[in-house]
């Protein structure tokens, strides 16, 4: 437990240490988040305050949706991005003769990943709150727990998307399919109520659709846990599988990379 | 006791064009890079791997690191199989590898050991008595605090060398390890490796240097084309010479730099 902690501070350090000797990369983000959300304020006054999705304004229905879809995308390209910068620069060998088992530390790494993306999601619906004055009405309760389930999916997608990386060096191909389909099935934008009964079929087995819809529910709409148990049950369902089964991926593909002499191809 | 044993390994590479190759030239086809390979080597002693490029010293270093996995046969350090009980073999062993540019750029010199130091469970109590060591044996204490995308091929290469012995391994791999560096850091780098081989560290190391070869190790191994071609104890009176020509005499190429320049094999 000692050394797990040590290493996880380790990995935190490393991390913080790069990131803030990348000085205009923050300002960057925020600036982003702040054009990106003009946007879709300046959208959503477009469309006009008649159109409510699911009962709410747009702009919070947006708003939601794109910060959690963003952060899916965020996570997965941070494990993608993990993996691709240790296979450019050479420390991915290294890193695998160290005393740490390679799922530890795949996990240890995704933990200090997440603290960045969770606070980019944090900013992201702050900004839309304070800056652009969109309403809430949230159970802080409901909120945690959807925040740590999709924090879940979001570390299952994000080993999917590694192991994917050291097998074919194409982990790039899962983000892109979360950015195109995803984007388009999950509600991100407007309600999948709206799509074709066959594709609103889809879109609920799309895991990160009940991660928008949960947040949806427990920020802008008041709902309590219990009131939300038709989005939760499959949120926690699809966290749980997929972290199995991406562990498994993930531990195949690396054996599969130690036998073909691939650990370092990118 | 043995501390490495390679028992019939054999490793072959397999090339697989990618899918739309009509466009390409890429063709498809297996490199074996070794080929019923079987050797081990003692606790405390220092092994020299020789032979030409692609014989497959760095491929022998990799198996021992589990960096790869052999396709047949077996490779055990300190009883440990490499393929079934990996962890257990990566606690023991530490490796540098020529090229080395492995690193975190926006780290300095003492961040990235204390990060590998981390992952390598050294215990915190001792960490940094032991990084101002290697720091020391490597003479890197002046750049310790440089960002290490500032280093120079060599300096890099000595920092490869550090966190290779910054968790005190049984066992030490070093791929041609003195490539990049220069004469001083090179003398008082095996007088360091000496010192670890009394302190019953074993040590493998590639290299196409002759001298240092006949200098610190106990015994050489040739090989060649994924095999292992000869195997020559290094006694005390061995010298750069007779290496280099056991080398040529070994592998049948030709010792051109004999002809070229006279007195030119003496010279190394």
């Amino acid at each position: 437990m000692t050394s797990t902690l040590d290493k996880m501070r380790a990995i935190l350090r490393r991390d913080l240490l790069t990131a803030i000797r990348h000085r205009s990369a923050f300002l960057l983000t925020i600036a982003g988040v702040l054009v990106e959300l003009a946007a879709f304020y300046f959208l959503a006054h477009a469309i006009g305050p008649s159109f409510r999705p699911e009962g709410v304004e747009y702009f919070p229905f947006v708003l939601v949706g794109t910060g959690m879809y963003t952060f899916f995308l965020k996570s997965a390209y941070a494990f993608l991005r993990t993996i691709e910068e240790a296979q450019q620069s050479g420390t991915m060998e290294v890193l695998m003769t160290t005393s740490t088992e390679p799922a530890e530390l795949v996990i240890l790494s995704s933990i200090s990943a997440f603290a960045g993306t969770l606070m980019s999601l944090g900013i992201y619906v702050l900004a839309g709150i304070v800056v652009f004055r969109a309403t809430i009405d949230a159970n802080i309760l409901s909120c945690c727990l959807v925040l740590v389930l999709s924090t879940l999916l979001a570390i299952a997608l994000g080993i999917m998307v590694a192991a994917s990386q050291i097998t074919s060096q194409k982990g790039s191909a899962i983000v892109w399919l979360l950015g195109s389909g995803v984007w388009f099935l999950s509600g991100a934008m407007f309600p999948v109520s709206s799509l074709p009964p066959a594709l609103t079929w889809l879109s609920k087995i799309v895991p990160i659709t009940y991660a928008i819809d949960g947040t949806r529910e427990g920020l802008l709409r008041h709902k309590s846990p219990l009131e939300m148990g038709s989005t939760l049950i499959p949120l926690a369902g699809f966290g749980v599988v997929l972290l199995v089964l991406s562990l498994g991926a993930f531990s195949l593909s690396l054996r599969r990379a130690r036998q073909n002499g691939t650990l370092s191809f990118y | 006791m043995d501390r490495i044993v390679f028992e019939s390994v054999r490793k072959v590479f397999r090339h697989r064009p990618a899918l739309f190759n009509w466009m390409g030239q890429e063709r498809s086809g297996e490199t074996v890079a070794l080929q019923d390979v079987s050797f081990c080597a003692a606790e405390g002693e220092v092994l020299a791997l020789l032979g030409p490029n692609g014989s497959g010293k760095t491929t022998a270093l990799k198996l021992i690191s589990t960096i790869l996995l052999p396709d047949a046969g077996s490779v055990r350090v300190q009883g440990f199989d490499t393929a079934r009980d990996g962890r257990s073999v990566r606690k023991h062993v530490g490796i540098a590898v020529a090229t080395e540019r492995s690193f975190f750029p926006r780290l300095s010199a003492r961040e990235n050991l204390e990060f590998f130091a981390a992952l390598d469970e050294v215990p915190r109590a001792e960490r940094m008595a032991r990084i101002d060591a290697v720091l020391g044996d490597t003479g890197l204490e002046e750049q310790n605090d440089t960002l290490v995308m500032k280093f120079s091929s060599g300096m890099y290469q000595r920092l490869g060398i550090a966190r290779a012995l910054v968790k005190r391994p049984s066992v030490l791999l070093l791929d041609e390890p003195t490539r990049s560096l220069d004469a001083g850091t090179t003398a008082h780098f095996w007088n360091t490796i000496r010192a670890l081989a009394r302190q019953q560290t074993t040590v493998l190391l590639t290299t196409h240097n002759f001298a240092e070869a006949a200098m610190v190790a106990e015994r050489a191994l040739l090989l060649h084309r994924g095999r292992v071609l000869a195997e020559r104890a290094i006694g005390p009176l061995e010298s750069a010479e007779s290496l280099r020509a056991f080398y040529f005499q070994m592998t049948g190429e030709v010792d051109e730099t004999c002809g070229a320049l006279p007195g030119a094999g003496a010279r190394r």
